[in-house]
């Protein structure tokens, strides 16, 4: 073990510990970590094979220290801190910390007992040992754009369940777990290449980490650790105790295609100097479809909330946690036990999102936005590729509108909140998959009128070409809509059509056959204060662009055409 | 006699180099820039030079290079031309949409960098033409024409073409952009109407390569960019064949080559990093004349540093970045810049955390010592109140500095996070360096070079200040400076070969049956560069090719630049480009998978017209005693010791080589200053370049 360097010495006049590193030395560290996870997520997206990584970047990784707190998670994907947070703990419940050695590797994706928040977000977690002992773990999560065409009563129809078990042992790929995890999947070449890249991230993020404890020593690097999670927490505490105290309450309805009947949300948020509480009393009980949330889910979602009002810019490291509580009623829709079904728990998350910011849009009004789409609607194409006779399993989630702000506009068709996956390019779409790309554009009155205009919803249209695949498409949105705040207007809703016109997908569910094609098109978002309180000259650029009617122009902000 | 000429025309100084090709003999000149037009510093400080160096028959320049902010400059202020957009039916808005992923993570008042080309000036014609180049449905010549007709009368003085697969069948973009030529130009010139003519650009020629919104960006950018800098040119041209320069004027472009103006005029978004890229290539060539191949530049000037690598006298290169927000696919040096520069500003954050940038103070007001009004401590207050910077004067005298103002601005800093005004300083120093370390090990550690096996080469105004702490933090044991950091992208620009590169996408899998197409490949490309040489008039035993091919496994998405192996026989040719795969795969993700089929994407082929390298003057050896040099002693604050000492200053134009300093020392000299810790040494090399190496540390 190599001495401290020499400029990054403690700082004796002003800490009488010997040995306590100076904030300096703690930022450098600390910069060194978030480079190697924002490595290892580099590193996976480019060794990988499946669109839904190479191109659309549904991966996260996180760097833990050894008891398990997030030292950095990479900017991905924000709610996959809910399935990597997880999984340290689930890892060390199951295996005692004693038995496991350098090299071992662990994979798991159970939302139950392996720390996911759903089966297609395969962990792959990897302890780091320096010198003999277990410091910390390298880790990543990609979404495996598999277990398609499945059933969403319960957990079971979902797809394979795997606790956190070893892949590898002692550096020893174990063959059998592979060939058995490999057998269950739908699409297996491209899953095998995935897991080595993921392999690869995760090898990539020991190594540099090993090389940290090796600069800086682990006696040091472990007081760093602890100096960086205080950091965030202060920085959160400072942000949160710049909302007034009270407590807020806000309700939203949900609905979408797995679940016709409409659920109310509700939320509690109690803010007392520099702490916050999130209460999720009264709210249903969870639902016979994809769309429950489990625990770690529901705090990756919060944190992800409160982070945006308390401080974007605070480290993300388990600090930042600390002044956060969250209470929810067990076996509900917001906190589900097994065996319920969680596939699609995003659509949920994101009007968790939203109630957050409801809520807390009487407390801070400049520091919210109106609701923004308020989904993330997937869809799903699967079927024999005529080109290849191959399988194949097409995913992507799409966009929409982000809601209004105090000061501007709302963003025009962009992923929100929870997610930030990007879509698949067109040029790297058609050449894999039988499928065309007729349009991808913004719609038309989607943002939700407002003295600050919400952001516009998306559209994209897809045709099978030379055979029938079966289609799913989920989303929430489609018969309430994205609200406004302070006099703002709702924005678009969601909908999926058939071309030509056909009967529509059954419950987000159908066969598409050759030639023909279906049109997405995902919920905008609210506006936020009066229309009539709207600048004409951006009413009139907005009409000159297209973004608005003629109508809404005239109904809404009273602009007549000159 | 024979001149060549040199001029970097940055925000603040234009730098003006002459060199004398048969002495070998390099002069400098330095004069304000002229922001509202770059073109009267950069002709009278050419004027200026000739008539001060270069004899009495000026008309003997035989090359002029030019390395400009101006495409850079237009980009970031948004001030481009109104720009218009023809695309397939369906896909106006993915201008806007981009990859579909917000700016920002976390923070809900992020905004998306404008879209160049508002939606109502984006055009859709029905056409399509499929991922195997079959057209499905060709654009109708009258659809196009109305199209034409209303960016005329939207009064567009740009017009950017981009349509799906391109890069495959460009017919749709050749014909669309035939209609609009015919639309706007033609019957423009028939009315002899005044004005210039309508930019076109097609995406098939800016980035014939996959990903569409990618390619579209560089598209529109280049659009954005066309009439700004023609008009830049057109100005530039008369004023230079005035100030008495006859031969073809030549521009530095991103991948560290340079291209004539006609060229850029057509492809300025070749030229966005044209600034930063000069320097890089100024450091290599200095290295080179040492002896050093392996090196990291660091050009850290008022607001912004940029770093790249270099290995075995070959930059880092890369075909995609995004440049204030706008993804740009054209090759590039693999340079990272980073928001952190001697005007960067310190503060402390709400978590307590003292940090530094990316505000910035800029030229002005400036630091806080300028006196100029900022009141917010900067990087270079830091230095001043540690006594690394002179606390009277800088530039020669041309700028007065104020330390006390520095000092309480700092002290002020300070309190708040309980640090006394020198540790402050200190922290200061450090956060910053912090920085720019994170940015070496991308272009390093990121792509698999171990920064220890390289030289540090430090210029721009600070660098030489901050190269020993930097070095220090990356564990790097060589630093060299070199003579005149200052101008070091003036004097790069006469160290510049003339370069193209071909691109062509042509997907082939790495197997024997593939081997005509991949030699047609490489016979294309190299047909290319061969009109390309004969065009420039290069001779040809100045002609050089090397050819490299993006590769990957059958499945990925992104691919890695490889060597392509120059090998007769076919079999031999295959192997040892799987080879060359397999290595460079194994080092950046560190395995392979021997089973999986891998393939050829992208071909890539450099052109290079290579210039004489100067010989720089030399020196003979003086001995190791610098004392000659020695003008004094300063108190200078060491973070190491956390204590002042009283180093010595010595004169940079004084110094001899051979010479031989100690650290800790200060060395000064009219626009940089260089900093020796402790612990190291600096020798004077023939050149009057400076070796810094660690010495045993204690």
């Amino acid at each position: 073990m190599s001495a401290p360097d020499p400029i990054a010495a403690p700082d004796s006049t002003t800490t009488p510990d010997p040995i306590a590193p100076d904030q300096i030395t703690v930022e450098v560290i600390g910069n060194a970590i978030a480079s190697i996870a924002e490595e290892m997520g580099e590193t996976l997206i480019r060794a990988s094979y499946s669109t839904n990584i190479k191109e659309r970047r549904d991966c996260s990784t996180v760097l833990f220290d050894a008891a398990g707190r997030t030292l950095y998670q990479a900017e991905h994907i924000p709610i996959h801190l809910g399935s990597l947070m997880g999984v340290v703990e689930e890892v060390v419940k199951r295996h005692p910390v004693e038995t496991i050695v350098e090299g071992d590797l662990f994979i798991g994706n159970d939302a139950y007992t392996g720390g996911g928040t759903h089966l297609p977000d395969i962990v792959f977690a990897s302890p780091v040992f320096y010198e003999g002992a277990l410091v910390g773990w390298a880790t990543n999560l990609a979404h495996h754009a598999d277990f398609v065409d499945r059933g969403h009563k319960h957990i079971f129809q979902e797809g394979l369940r795997i606790p956190p078990i070893r892949l590898h042992r002692a550096g020893v790929l174990q063959q059998d777990m592979m060939d058995l995890i490999l057998l269950n999947c739908q699409v297996p070449r491209e899953r095998l290449a995935d897991f080595r890249a993921q392999i690869a991230a995760n090898q990539f993020g020991i190594q540099r980490f090993q090389a940290l404890c090796n600069r800086y020593g682990m006696p040091l690097l472990s007081q760093v650790f602890d100096a960086l999670l205080d950091y965030a927490e202060r920085r959160m505490r400072a942000g949160i105790a710049a909302i007034p105290d009270g407590v807020y309450s806000f309700q939203d309805i949900f609905e979408g295609d797995e679940q016709p009947e409409p659920l109310i949300f509700k939320i509690k948020v109690k803010v007392t100097g520099e702490t916050i509480h999130l209460d999720f009393a009264g709210n249903p009980p969870q639902v016979q479809a994809g769309l429950n949330i489990v625990h770690t889910a529901l705090l990756a979602t919060v944190y992800y909330a409160v982070k945006t009002i308390a401080d974007p810019d605070a480290p993300p490291n388990a600090g930042l946690f600390r002044p956060i509580t969250v209470s929810a009623p067990e076996a509900s829709i917001v906190n589900a036990s097994a065996p319920a079904a969680v596939n699609g728990r995003t659509n949920t998350c994101q009007r968790v999102v939203d109630l957050v910011l409801g809520a807390l849009a009487q407390a801070v009004p400049e520091r919210v936005v109106a609701a923004c789409n308020g989904a993330v609607v997937a869809a799903t194409f699967s079927g024999v590729n005529p080109r290849t006779g191959a399988y194949y399993v097409y995913l992507e989630t799409l966009g929409g509108g982000f809601g209004a702000r105090a000061s501007k506009d709302g963003l025009d068709g962009v992923q929100a909140h929870i997610t930030n996956t990007s879509n698949l390019p067109i040029e790297g779409l058609e050449p894999e998959y039988p499928l065309v790309v007729e349009r991808y554009e913004l719609v038309r009155d989607s943002g939700g009128p407002g003295k600050w205009r919400g952001g516009m919803a998306l559209r994209r249209q897809i045709k099978a070409v030379d055979h029938d695949c079966w289609v799913t498409v989920r989303g929430s949105r489609l018969s309430t809509a994205p609200w406004g705040l302070f006099g703002g207007h709702e924005g678009g809703r969601y909908r999926v059509e058939a071309n030509p016109a056909a009967p529509a997908l059954v419950g987000g569910q159908g066969d598409l056959v050759s030639g023909r094609s279906i049109t997405i098109t995902t919920p905008g978002s609210g506006g936020y204060g009066s229309p009539g309180d709207r600048e004409p000259s951006l009413v009139f650029r907005d009409l000159a662009e297209d973004r608005i009617s003629e109508a809404i122009a005239r109904n809404m902000y009273g602009f007549e055409p000159s | 006699m024979a001149f060549r000429i040199g001029v970097d025309s940055g925000g603040t100084f234009t730098d003006v180099c002459l060199l004398d090709e048969t002495t070998g003999r390099v002069s400098v000149w330095k004069l304000p820039s002229t922001p509202n037009d770059p073109s009267i510093a950069i002709a009278g400080g050419t004027r200026e030079i000739l008539s001060r160096f270069g004899g009495d028959d000026s008309s003997e320049v035989s090359f002029f290079g030019h390395g400009t902010t101006v495409a850079t400059n237009a980009l970031i202020q948004g001030r481009g031309a109104r720009t218009g957009l023809v695309t397939n039916q369906g896909f106006r808005d993915l201008l806007e949409l981009a990859r579909q992923r917000r700016p920002h993570l976390y923070d809900l008042q992020a905004d998306k960098p404008p879209a160049l080309v508002p939606r109502d000036r984006r055009h859709e014609v029905a056409a399509r033409i499929h991922f195997d180049g079959r057209v499905e449905r060709a654009p109708d010549a009258e659809e196009v024409r109305a199209v034409a007709r209303v960016l005329g009368e939207q009064g567009v003085t740009s017009v950017a073409v981009c349509f799906l697969y391109s890069f495959l069948n460009p017919d749709h973009e050749k014909m669309v952009a035939k209609v609009l030529e015919e639309e706007l130009n033609e019957s423009r010139r028939l009315n002899e109407e005044r004005g210039a003519a309508v930019f076109i650009t097609c995406s098939h020629q800016v980035c014939p390569e996959f990903r569409e919104y990618e390619r579209l960006s560089t598209t529109v950018v280049n659009a954005f960019l066309g009439p700004v800098m023609r008009g830049y040119l057109e100005n530039l041209i008369p004023r230079l064949t005035e100030a008495g320069v006859q031969v073809k004027p030549h521009i530095t472009q991103s991948n560290g080559g340079t291209i004539t103006f006609e060229a850029a005029a057509d492809q300025p978004v070749r030229t966005i990093l044209s600034g930063p890229s000069t320097g890089v290539v100024g450091a290599l060539e200095t290295a080179r004349m040492v002896g050093i191949e392996d090196l990291i530049t660091f050009d850290m000037g008022g607001t912004s540093t940029d770093v790249a690598l270099i290995e075995g006298g070959r930059p880092g290169a890369t075909t995609q970045a995004e440049v204030h927000g706008y993804p740009i696919k054209v090759p590039m040096i693999d340079l990272q810049t980073v928001g952190a520069g001697g005007g960067s500003i310190a503060y402390v954050d709400s978590g307590g955390f003292l940090k530094v940038g990316p505000d910035s103070a800029g030229a002005e007001p400036g630091p806080v010592c300028y006196g100029l009004g900022n009141e917010q401590p900067t990087v270079t207050d830091a230095n001043v109140v540690m006594g690394v910077l002179d606390p009277v004067e800088l530039l020669g005298g041309r700028m007065a500095i104020d330390r006390d103002r520095a000092f309480a601005a700092i002290e002020e800093l300070g309190a708040k996070i309980g640090l006394g005004p020198m540790q402050t300083a200190a922290g200061i120093i450090q956060v910053v360096t912090a920085n720019m370390a994170r940015a070496i090990r991308l272009i390093s550690v990121q792509r698999g070079h171990d920064p220890r096996d390289y030289c540090l080469v430090p210029f721009g105004g600070g660098g030489p200040a901050h190269a020993g702490h930097l070095a220090r933090e990356l564990a790097m044991r060589r630093i060299l400076v070199p003579r005149n950091p200052g101008i070091l992208c003036a004097i790069g620009l006469l160290l510049t070969d003339l370069s193209h590169d071909f691109s062509l996408t042509r997907r082939a899998r790495l197997e024997e049956a593939s081997i005509a197409a991949i030699r047609a490949a490489l016979a294309r490309l190299k047909a290319d560069a061969e009109f390309w040489f004969a065009a420039e008039g290069v001779a040809p035993e100045r002609r050089a090719l090397s050819s490299t091919v993006d590769m990957r496994y059958a499945g990925q998405n992104h691919e890695l630049n490889v060597a392509v192996p120059d090998i007769d026989d076919d079999a031999a040719f295959l192997r040892a480009l799987a080879e060359n795969f397999g290595d460079v795969h194994c080092r950046r993700y560190g395995y392979v998978a021997p089973e999986e089929p891998v393939e050829l994407i992208t071909f890539r082929l450099r052109a290079s017209g290579l210039v004489d390298k100067p010989e720089f003057p030399t020196g003979a050896d003086a001995g190791s005693d610098p004392s000659a040099a020695l003008v004094g002693y300063r108190q200078v604050y060491m973070p190491e010791t956390r204590a002042f000492a009283e180093p010595s200053v010595y004169d940079r134009e004084r110094l001899l080589p051979g010479n031989r300093i100690e650290g800790p020392a200060v060395i000064v000299q009219f626009d940089s200053t260089t900093l020796v810790l402790k612990g190291q040494n600096a020798v004077v090399d023939r050149y009057f370049n400076m070796l810094l190496s660690e010495g045993e540390r204690q």
